[in-house]
């Protein structure tokens, strides 16, 4: 095997259309893809690094927030401003593996990987966030619910690659559960968002159905910055219900539904009412 | 096939032939000889592998060597000669803050990182830095304890 790690775009994509398929494996902050080769899950014969093109970018505009690929996680974390503009993604991102990994870790990698239990899709479907991806032909930004096609698969073509994640700022929680805190898989985790106005609420899971989704009948059901309480715990029942909770050996079905309904209720409660995620 | 690699380590700039899929736990472990980094689950749950790279904790079982480049590497062995490491290194050994002592040098190095980055970090802070960190003696009260004397006496 071995290892390339080009300084231009031009030069990645020019690699990845070269020779058959699957001969090049995208290599990003690789705390996934290396745990898949370690065990043998496929055999390419060329490692392609991302950590050497410029892709780091951590760039506030008015009401978004632009994330390069191949930043890592704790460059986010560190950044001063992601909690009061978007409090869900510090919550999430402070849930992925634990603090070594994190500087590790890339948001590109997280959703190019698209694992069933990524604590980092269920938020960025909440915020209805968008990809970025750059092919030979220039950049393409699609929404993230249509960049996933389904479990460890996303819509990416032969010779493209995730160049950036665009992230609306707006009020939002996150809400997880699992036995140990860092370095684990949630059983259940939860996200909710806003719209300033309050006119629109989404609400996304993972730990439940084969790859992170909304619940977009229950979340119809909340108006307003602040619902009152009966359409919030109608809400939380809903997604729980909506979101086809499974069984496997981190959880049973019935803890499961338990535990969403709960999550789902304390997220709703924890986005902030004001006008967190505003400009200014 | 292997290529040439330079990382600069404990201050030392070294050259040898890794590999393109090599880890660094293995570079450092099984060519540099600097085996106080453990490999515990190789999977990046445990964190006893814990190195600094660029002042930064990283887990050297899930980096491949040749993506470290020219940022500084410091592992478990290059502590004493850092001010912060020896401090954390004391305390560790004040308290007996460990017991087989496989996992300690991921602790050490987790803390000297936590504490370079966030000088006068809370113990909440600390503890919640270590999540990654695993005590298979589940000897933590005594690592706790290393903790709290590590910390900012709460305000």
């Amino acid at each position: 095997m071995a290892l390339l790690a080009p300084t231009r775009a031009e030069e990645a994509i020019a690699e990845l259309l070269d020779g058959p398929e699957g001969r090049v494996a995208v290599l990003a902050g690789g705390t996934d893809l290396l745990l898949d080769l370690e065990e043998g899950k496929g055999a390419p014969e060329v490692l392609l690094s991302l950590h050497r093109l410029p892709w780091r970018e951590l760039r506030w505009g008015r009401e978004h927030l632009e994330v390069g690929a191949t930043l890592p996680l704790a460059e986010l974390e560190r950044d001063p401003e992601l909690a009061r503009r978007i409090p869900g993604l510090l919550e999430a991102v402070g849930a992925v593996g634990g603090f070594a990994l994190r500087n590790q870790a890339t948001l590109g990698g997280n959703l190019v990987r698209a694992s069933p239990v990524s604590d980092l899709i269920p938020i960025l479907l909440a915020l209805e966030c968008e990809v970025g991806i750059l092919g030979s032909t220039g950049e393409r930004t699609i929404p993230l619910e249509k960049f996933l096609l389904g479990p460890r698969r996303t819509v990416l073509a032969r010779g493209e690659l995730v160049r950036r994640v665009v992230i609306p700022t707006l009020p939002s929680a996150f809400r997880w559960q699992r036995v140990r805190p860092a370095n684990d898989v949630s059983q259940i985790s939860v996200a909710v968002a806003r719209t300033p106005d309050g006119e629109h609420w989404r609400i996304a899971t993972a730990g439940v159905a084969p790859l992170a989704r909304r619940a977009r009948t229950a979340e119809a059901l909340l108006r307003g910055r602040s619902p009152p309480e009966e359409l919030m715990v109608s809400a939380a029942a809903g997604a729980a219900e909506e979101a086809g909770v499974r069984a496997d050996k981190r959880a049973t079905d019935t803890y499961r539904r338990q535990l969403l309904r709960t999550l789902v209720l304390r997220a709703i409660r924890a986005v902030p009412v004001g006008p967190t995620g505003d400009a200014g | 096939m292997t290529s040439p690699l330079r990382l600069l380590v404990n201050g030392v700039p070294v050259e040898t032939p890794v590999p393109p899929s090599e880890r660094l736990l293995d570079t450092l472990r099984w060519r540099l000889g600097l085996r106080g980094t453990k490999e515990g689950c190789r999977t990046g749950a445990c964190g006893a592998c814990t190195v600094l790279i660029g002042g930064h904790p990283r887990l050297s079982c899930l980096t491949l060597s040749h993506q470290v480049g020219e940022e500084p590497i410091l592992t478990v062995e290059g502590l004493e000669s850092d001010p912060v490491g020896r401090a954390v290194m004391d305390v560790f050994v004040a308290e007996a803050a460990l017991q087989c002592g496989y996992c300690t040098p991921g602790f050490v190095v987790a803390l000297t990182g936590l504490l370079k980055e966030h000088p006068g970090a809370s113990e909440s802070s600390l503890l919640e830095g270590l999540q990654g960190n695993l005590c298979r003696c589940t000897g933590y009260s005594s690592i706790r304890r290393a903790v709290t004397r590590l910390a900012e006496p709460a305000p």
